[in-house]
Formats: structure tokens, C-alpha cells, sequence
């Protein structure tokens, strides 16, 4: 077997792993329930007149969008629980004293991860599309809710790799993903408050370029005047593209680093 | 560890000794490119499973101690994810999980989560789980720790039966007399330094210090007791009951000479043995430095 036979083997167990998490399975669930109640509640404002015939025809992106908040959660429980686990349960010493190199064992779990928080962004943006044409009729620029869901699937790299950085490197799930969700937390609410303050410098915190990266996709691609998406600035987007690009680098490089350099830590749960 | 060297030849096996705390486990986990050492390497069939695992670990089969499997999975599926690991194909995989379940007496339970399984079938499992490769190599940390007497049997068979097959097995234990009955060589790791490594014959050799033989008479009188003492290879003689403990100046068989000193002095003989020194008597002696 060669060594993308390998990482497939890994990847597919990573989606047997991940799924057996109730907590994923819960999360998704209450994913597409937040959007169905947001796209509900948005029907009672386009009813009672607060809302634009233009805006209620791009509703899908606020419909998919929302599912993001949720795909951010999903992402840090995934990623947290990805390598650390297999530490606490004390199977990481099965998976590794297998014919396997630890890079092909890292890179598997890593993409079987990712693909399965793929899955879930494709399931929240195909809901997102529905219920925005079941509430709200024909929609606008339904034709890049492909790319739309790519881009949810770029921005989400930030913190899967942060919360799968810190999965190997403090080999506990719980602190993992506490770390995960307080830089996630702390990242957006002090890049609110320094953009507001002194604009720009609030693009170097990921929470910016994870949140603004697939609307300002958008602004490119749909170049009709709209309220519900920010002005086109195609600056900002290839910015917040490469911000996403190097924090997911460190993040998996510094990951990488410890795994080989370190011995295999016994079972610690 | 320090300066932990020692080499298992071909189709032997190699029970690996030492008291809780030694380093055995640490030394297996160093074995399999778990734990990277600060010095020196190890070998597997000419691979060294740090730098390169995936040659060097194509030929093991490892069972850990206590293992923590998977719960998500049933024993057919473990079994199948293992084999895939190994790159077999689907229909050997089949045919591999079949058999092992059934060599370890898993059979009724393939289909269970392992979340269900007792400390023994997860033990039994991962011995199944260790052979899933056909391995020329088995290394084995504790494996029938948890089972019951009929499964310790039944494992020590079929330990027995692959060495007849030509692999190679190295296993830990604590179990003494298990290894004394498998084995054909032995190691011995006291506070991370090999204290013996050799053919199994060698090490009870070495760690006998003198031969005792043991006498039962009838009754046990002073001219029983004076003229033993006073036989130039007897050390000593120490007394319980009607029982003789002869310790004896050198490793030689005098029993003849002994049951006729004791008819001389009209005593009534009931029973005499050479005491042979079993592998718990040369470890504990290792374990005291008494080489």
C-alpha cells in the first residue's frame, strides 16, 4: 500500500471516529434548526415590510451564512478532539505502531477531519438555499452557492488548524478545545472593537478573515447593488484569502513539528 | 533506560523479565518507534521503526498491555480497519477476521461493540489484532493478563504452535512460570539496565548459587543431623519437622551419598529431591544482583 493509501485508510477511519461523537451529530442538528428559526424570523420581518424585495432575493447568503457560526463550533470539536483523543483513549500507540509513517498518520487525520466538516458546511449550505427558496421564493445569484460553500469551506481552515494544533500539542480534547473557543471568542470580539476604534487593524485577528472572507467573495461575484453584502473590495478579499493561508500553515506546520519530534504520549485519560 | 542493548534471533522466544517499574513497557514502546531514544536504535528485521516504519513494522504484530481499543467499532470491524492498515486486500481480511475470532474464541461476539467487552476478551482481541498480518514478529506486552486459567492455557498453546511455525515471538510478562514453559531465551531489565540476556538454560545456570537437596525422614535424630553436617559437600542443613534442607558446597548430585549416610545412622528415608532452581528463583536472585 503507498503512502495516499495510507492517509485514506486514517481519513476514513477519522469520519468513523468523528461520527461516533454524539456532539457532532448534536451540533449539526442544531445548526440547521438556528437556520431554520433565523430564516423564520427574517419571513416575519419581510412580512411586516423591514425587509427589501433586493434583499429578501439574496436571503440564501444570510440563510447560509448563518450556518457558519455553527460550522466554526463544529470545526474546533472536530479538530480538538482529532489527534488528542487517540492520546487519552491510549489508541494512538495501536494506530502508530502500524506500518505507517506519523506524517501519512497526521495528514489523515487531518483531511478525514476537514472532509467530514465539509460535508457538514455542503449539508448547512444546501439547508440554507432551501429554506431561503421555501420562505422567500426565487433567489438571486443561487448560481455561486457552489463557490459559496467553497469559500465557508476556505474560511473554516483558520480554526480547524487552530483547534488541531492544539489537539496535538496539549494532547487533551477539553483543552483543546477551550483554547480553541477562547481565541475564537476573544478574537472577535477584540477585532469589533479595534475595528471600530482604528479600522484595519482588526484584519490580522482570524476571526476577520474566517467571517468576512465569503461575503466579500460574494461582493465580487454579484455585482448588483445590495444591502445584505458589503462593499465589493477585492483588496480585502485577497487579503483575508492569504490570512486564512497562513494562519492554517503555522497552525498544521507547528502541529507537524511536535508529533515528529516527540515521542507518542501514553494513554492519558 | 541506559545502555539497553541485546538481540532476538529468528524464530526464538524471548521472554522479556523485569519487575514493575523496570522499563520493559518502555523498552516495547521504543521497539515500535513509539518513543524515540536519546542514543542508539533498534533493528527489526534490518528497519529501524523510528526512521523507517512502515518497512520495519510490516512484520509485527503487537499487543499491548491492557489495550484501550476502539469502542466504536465491533471486533469484525477492528479487525478489518487492522488489516487495511496492512494493505490486505478485502478478501483475505474477511477470510483473516473469521479465523482469528475463532482461534481466540471470539467467534459469538464479532458483531458486539468492543464497549461491551470484558478486560479478557479485549485481551484476547488484541492478541487476534496483533495477528492479523501473519506476522514474522509478535511482540507481546503482558497478553494474557485478564484471562482466566483456561484462556492463559489456551493462549500459552497457541504461543507455542506459531514459534513451531517459525515466528518470532518476544513477550513481557510478569508470569514466570508461563515463560519458563515458552520461552527459549530470556532478558532481564532491572531499573533500566539489562541484567541477563541469553538462552533460557543459561540464565537459571547463572543465577544458582548452590543446590540444595531436599530430604523427608521418618524422624529427624542428632546423628541424623551431626553426620550430614560433618559430609565434606554439605554446607549446611537446616531443620522443619521431618524435613531436610541440604545445601550443598557445589552444583553436583550426591543423593546417593546422602539416603546412605542416612540408612547408616538408621534413619528411615521418605523422600529425597535435588531441588532444581525454577526461573522465579534465578529472577529473584538477578533482581539481587547475585550473578
Amino acid at each position: 500500500m503507498d503512502a495516499l493509501g495510507r492517509v485514506a485508510v486514517i481519513a476514513g477511519y477519522e469520519w468513523r471516529r468523528a461520527l461516533a461523537k454524539k456532539k457532532v451529530l448534536a451540533l449539526i442538528i442544531l445548526a440547521i434548526t438556528f437556520q431554520t428559526l433565523i430564516t423564520v424570523g427574517l419571513r416575519q420581518l419581510f412580512v411586516g415590510g423591514f425587509l427589501t424585495n433586493e434583499a429578501s432575493s439574496l436571503i440564501w447568503i444570510s440563510g447560509v451564512l448563518e450556518g457558519g457560526l455553527f460550522v466554526q463550533l463544529i470545526a474546533i470539536i472536530v479538530g480538538g478532539g482529532s489527534m488528542s483523543e487517540e492520546y487519552e483513549h491510549g489508541t494512538a500507540d495501536i494506530l502508530l505502531s502500524k506500518p505507517i509513517r506519523r506524517v501519512e498518520y497526521m495528514s489523515g487525520k487531518f483531511l478525514g477531519g476537514f472532509s467530514l466538516l465539509a460535508v457538514v458546511e455542503g449539508l448547512t449550505t444546501f439547508v440554507g438555499v432551501i429554506l431561503s427558496l421555501w420562505f422567500f421564493g426565487a433567489q438571486s445569484g443561487l448560481q455561486f452557492a457552489p463557490l459559496m460553500f467553497l469559500a465557508i469551506v476556505y474560511s473554516s481552515l483558520i480554526f480547524f488548524c487552530l483547534s488541531f494544533m492544539f489537539s496535538e500539542l496539549f494532547r487533551g480534547s477539553t483543552i483543546a478545545m477551550l483554547f480553541a473557543l477562547g481565541i475564537l471568542f476573544a478574537s472577535s470580539i477584540l477585532s469589533t472593537i479595534l475595528g471600530f476604534l482604528y479600522g484595519n487593524l482588526s484584519r490580522g485577528f482570524p476571526t476577520w478573515a474566517a467571517t468576512s472572507f465569503p461575503p466579500l467573495l460574494m461582493s465580487e461575484l454579484i455585482t448588483a447593488p445590495s444591502t445584505v453584502l458589503p462593499v465589493a473590495d477585492t483588496g480585502a478579499l485577497y487579503e483575508a484569502a492569504l490570512i486564512i493561508a497562513v494562519y492554517a500553515i503555522v497552525f498544521i506546520l507547528i502541529a507537524a513539528f511536535r508529533l515528529l519530534k516527540s515521542d507518542v504520549t501514553k494513554k492519558t485519560g | 533506560m541506559d545502555a539497553v542493548s541485546f538481540k532476538v534471533d529468528e524464530g526464538c522466544v524471548y521472554g522479556y523479565l523485569g519487575p514493575n517499574g523496570a522499563g520493559k513497557t518502555t523498552t516495547i514502546r521504543t521497539m515500535l518507534g513509539l518513543l524515540k531514544p536519546n542514543q542508539g536504535e533498534v533493528r527489526i528485521a534490518g528497519a529501524n521503526p523510528s526512521k523507517d516504519p512502515v518497512r520495519a513494522l510490516q512484520l509485527v504484530g503487537y499487543a499491548s498491555e491492557l489495550p484501550t481499543l476502539q469502542t466504536f467499532f465491533n471486533a469484525e470491524q477492528l479487525l478489518d480497519f487492522m488489516g487495511r492498515m496492512f494493505g490486505l486486500p478485502m478478501q483475505t481480511r474477511k477470510e483473516k477476521t473469521k479465523q482469528l475470532l475463532d482461534l481466540v474464541g471470539l467467534k459469538e461476539w464479532g458483531k458486539k461493540k468492543i464497549g461491551n467487552y470484558s478486560k479478557g476478551m479485549v485481551q484476547r482481541l488484541s492478541v487476534a489484532l496483533a495477528l492479523i498480518n501473519d506476522p514474522m514478529i509478535l511482540i507481546m506486552d503482558e497478553p494474557t493478563i485478564g484471562m482466566d486459567p483456561e484462556a492463559t492455557a489456551h493462549f500459552r498453546n497457541l504461543f507455542t504452535n506459531l514459534s513451531k511455525n517459525g515466528k518470532t515471538i518476544f513477550i513481557s510478562s510478569h508470569l514466570l512460570d508461563e515463560v519458563q514453559r515458552i520461552c527459549t531465551h530470556v532478558g532481564m531489565i532491572n531499573k533500566g539496565k539489562i541484567v541477563f540476556t541469553g538462552p533460557i538454560e543459561q540464565m537459571l545456570e547463572a543465577f544458582t548459587q548452590q543446590w540444595v537437596v531436599e530430604a523427608e525422614v521418618e524422624k529427624v535424630t542428632e546423628n541424623i543431623l551431626s553426620s550430614l553436617k560433618a559430609l565434606e559437600f554439605v554446607n549446611d542443613v537446616k531443620v522443619d519437622g521431618n524435613k531436610l534442607s541440604i545445601e550443598l558446597k557445589e552444583k553436583k548430585d550426591v543423593r546417593g551419598e546422602i539416603s546412605s549416610e542416612i540408612f547408616q545412622q538408621k534413619g528411615v528415608l521418605l523422600s529425597l529431591n535435588l531441588r532444581k532452581i525454577t526461573l522465579e528463583d534465578a529472577y529473584l536472585q538477578a533482581l539481587k544482583g547475585g550473578q
